[in-house]
């Protein structure tokens, strides 16, 4: 059964657009231009109970509205939503209380209180039953780690050990539904490993149905089967993540080592070099190519050993926002103003 | 298994409880802000001490009497101070900044939740110095307050809370339409600034004008004067209609302010990541 039914979602922003200059925003005081961002722009898409699905994209590929409009925090300008049978924005309280969202950005949690005292405030608006609560608080501190955290202030714990915090505080009313909007951003690698392993962990024992968004693609490999690639408010691709190289990657990389510091001059008309350190060197071929290339060189040189390798995750990807975004124009939010 | 409605009483009184935590492990910018506004009380009462010093009333009100309305006023605003003055406040921010976010996210009533995360609990030094000022001027004035004086007060009390309340809601949900509203504690001040003289005072072509408005638009004058005059003067047939438009007054502006929220609600637009 469907967790989350999406159908032509469109969210569309009217902006402020603001010209440069003093002059030009006391006129804007009077005559103000505005321009339509569709951060979401009609995506379809169905999520099955327990899948652990992530969202992908560059910044301001809509990816944060499409999980704040599953959360019913906005409403969408047009097309439909159903998450367990309900229609979020229309924020029901039986809704609300069978879903989580956890923002790494933003932080829920009393800032100058031990963790302990948030979570009973979540007990009592989550109305949940006082030894389920206790139980679900020590299983999920002893998998967290955080046993001796929670009474400590929040202000004076780590970012990674708040992130556990923020988790736990999502957590604690076992949500059938759990949007996680780039939990481990800014998060060293140990911390961003024990989040992963605690999601991983968490997920195969509840079978909670995941969204994730994340910047960093050892969550999305660590994680999840199914990736939704989203940009320009479109998504662009959805299926496995090995599925995105074969769809996106042109290119596969021959790496040889030569006998004999045997290295031929003219690597070059098999493919581009990357890399020569002899008697190593690297090649990038196009995937139809591979076998030739192959075939040729081993007639032609003593290999010692050879391996054929996919480009790394990261740059295929990043090569894909980069066309995706030239199709579409950048649909970035404006941010936050800094202020002196 | 989860279909109940949270317990209201039991959510606010843990807001209650962890802000006199908050309040307890910054000692002492709790005693600062304490007395520091016990001061402003002070400094406002020997400024009326000085205007009886030329004076033996105030339309109507002899300096006990007047006080007495001073006391009211302070318990009023005291209880406005420590319930919801730091809600207001805090929304404001809650909106530019996207935390608002959260609150939507909770199943309980969003009004509720921002309206009572916060509770300054500083604010009740000027609660028990207006308690204070009331018994005195009491004792002053020689009278006994009857039976039905003091059942009737703390009601009368409560409506004029109402009214701040809702008309201090209103203020800050307009920040979700405007993106930013600094000008709330201006406009809070302006315009609660005429519920701190007796009615009576309104007289005069321009008088007249502002107490038609300030009764029955936007009705800060009934706040303080409905409990003050119950207590501190005879009542007549005309006392007692204001007495009663009160509570229409009160029951008015919370629906009106509820509608308001809700509306505003409907266009809020989150902040982004």
């Amino acid at each position: 059964m469907a967790a989350i039914e999406i159908e032509n979602l469109t969210k569309t922003y009217r902006v402020y657009r603001k010209r440069e200059g003093l002059w030009e925003s006391v006129r804007g005081l009077l005559h103000r231009e505005y321009r339509d961002v569709h951060a979401v722009n009609g995506i379809d898409l169905t999520v099955e109970k327990g899948e652990f699905v992530a969202f992908l994209g560059p910044n301001g590929a809509g990816k944060t509205t499409t999980l704040k409009l599953l959360s019913g925090v906005l409403t969408p300008t047009s097309g439909k939503a159903e998450v367990l049978g309900f229609v979020p924005w229309q924020r029901k309280n039986e809704y609300r209380r069978r879903f989580a969202l956890v923002m790494g950005q933003k932080n829920q949690l009393w800032w100058d209180l031990p963790a302990q005292e948030s979570f009973r405030l979540h007990q009592q608006i989550y109305h949940i039953d006082p030894t389920e609560y206790e139980k679900t608080l020590k299983e999920l501190a002893s998998l967290l780690k955080v046993q001796k955290l929670l009474g400590q202030p929040v202000r004076e714990l780590s970012l990674g050990e708040r992130m556990k915090m923020e988790l736990m505080a999502a957590l604690l009313h076992s949500p059938e539904v759990l949007f996680l909007d780039e939990p481990t951003i800014g998060l060293d690698v140990v911390a961003q490993h024990d989040i992963q392993n605690f999601l991983r962990e968490y997920q195969e024992r509840q079978e909670t149905t995941i969204l994730l968004t994340s910047h960093y693609m050892k969550d999305v490999a660590a994680l999840c089967k199914r990736v939704v690639v989203v940009s320009g408010g479109n998504i662009v691709y959805d299926g496995s993540l090995n599925g995105i190289i074969d769809r996106f990657s042109l290119h596969k990389v021959i790496s040889l080592q030569f006998a004999e510091d045997q290295l031929p001059g003219d690597l070059s008309r098999f493919g581009d070099v990357l890399e020569i350190q002899p008697p190593k060197a690297k090649i990038c071929v196009e995937r139809a190519q591979v076998p030739y290339v192959l075939n040729r060189v081993l007639a032609e040189q003593s290999v010692e050993d050879v391996s054929v390798e996919d480009r790394p995750l990261e740059e295929v990807i990043a090569q894909m926002f980069a066309d995706t975004t030239e199709e579409h124009r950048p649909n970035q939010l404006t941010e936050e103003p800094t202020e002196f | 298994m989860h279909s109940e409605q949270p317990n209201y009483t039991q959510v606010f009184l843990t807001f209650a409880r962890n802000s006199l935590i908050r309040d307890m492990t910054f000692r002492w910018d709790f005693i600062i802000q304490a007395v520091s506004s016990l001061c402003w009380m002070l400094m406002n009462l020997g400024f009326y001490l000085l205007i009886f010093q030329y004076t033996k009333e105030i339309s109507g009100w002899s300096k006990y009497q007047f006080f007495l309305f001073m006391a009211t006023t302070m318990i009023i605003n005291s209880l406005v101070q420590t319930f919801f003055m730091p809600n207001a406040a805090e929304f404001s921010e809650l909106i530019r900044t996207g935390g608002l976010d959260f609150a939507l996210l909770k199943p309980i009533d969003t009004q509720f939740l921002i309206s009572f995360r916060r509770v300054e609990w500083a604010s009740m030094s000027n609660f028990v110095f207006g308690l204070g000022l009331l018994s005195f001027s009491l004792w002053q004035l020689e009278v006994m307050p009857t039976w039905w004086q003091v059942l009737l007060f703390p009601v009368f009390v409560f409506c004029g809370v109402l009214i701040f309340y809702s008309l201090m809601i209103t203020l800050a949900a307009t920040s979700i339409w405007l993106g930013r509203n600094q000008s709330l504690y201006n406009f809070w001040f302006y315009i609660t600034n005429f519920s701190r003289y007796p009615l009576e005072i309104y007289r005069g072509p321009y008088g007249s004008w502002l107490q038609w408005f300030f009764t029955f638009l936007i009705p800060v004058l009934v706040v303080v004067n409905v409990p003050a005059r119950l207590l501190a003067q005879e009542m007549d047939r005309q006392k007692w209609g204001l007495t009663a438009f009160a509570v229409f007054a009160a029951v008015m502006s919370l629906l009106a302010s509820r509608w308001i929220f809700q509306s505003a609600l409907g266009s809020y637009r989150s902040a982004s990541s």
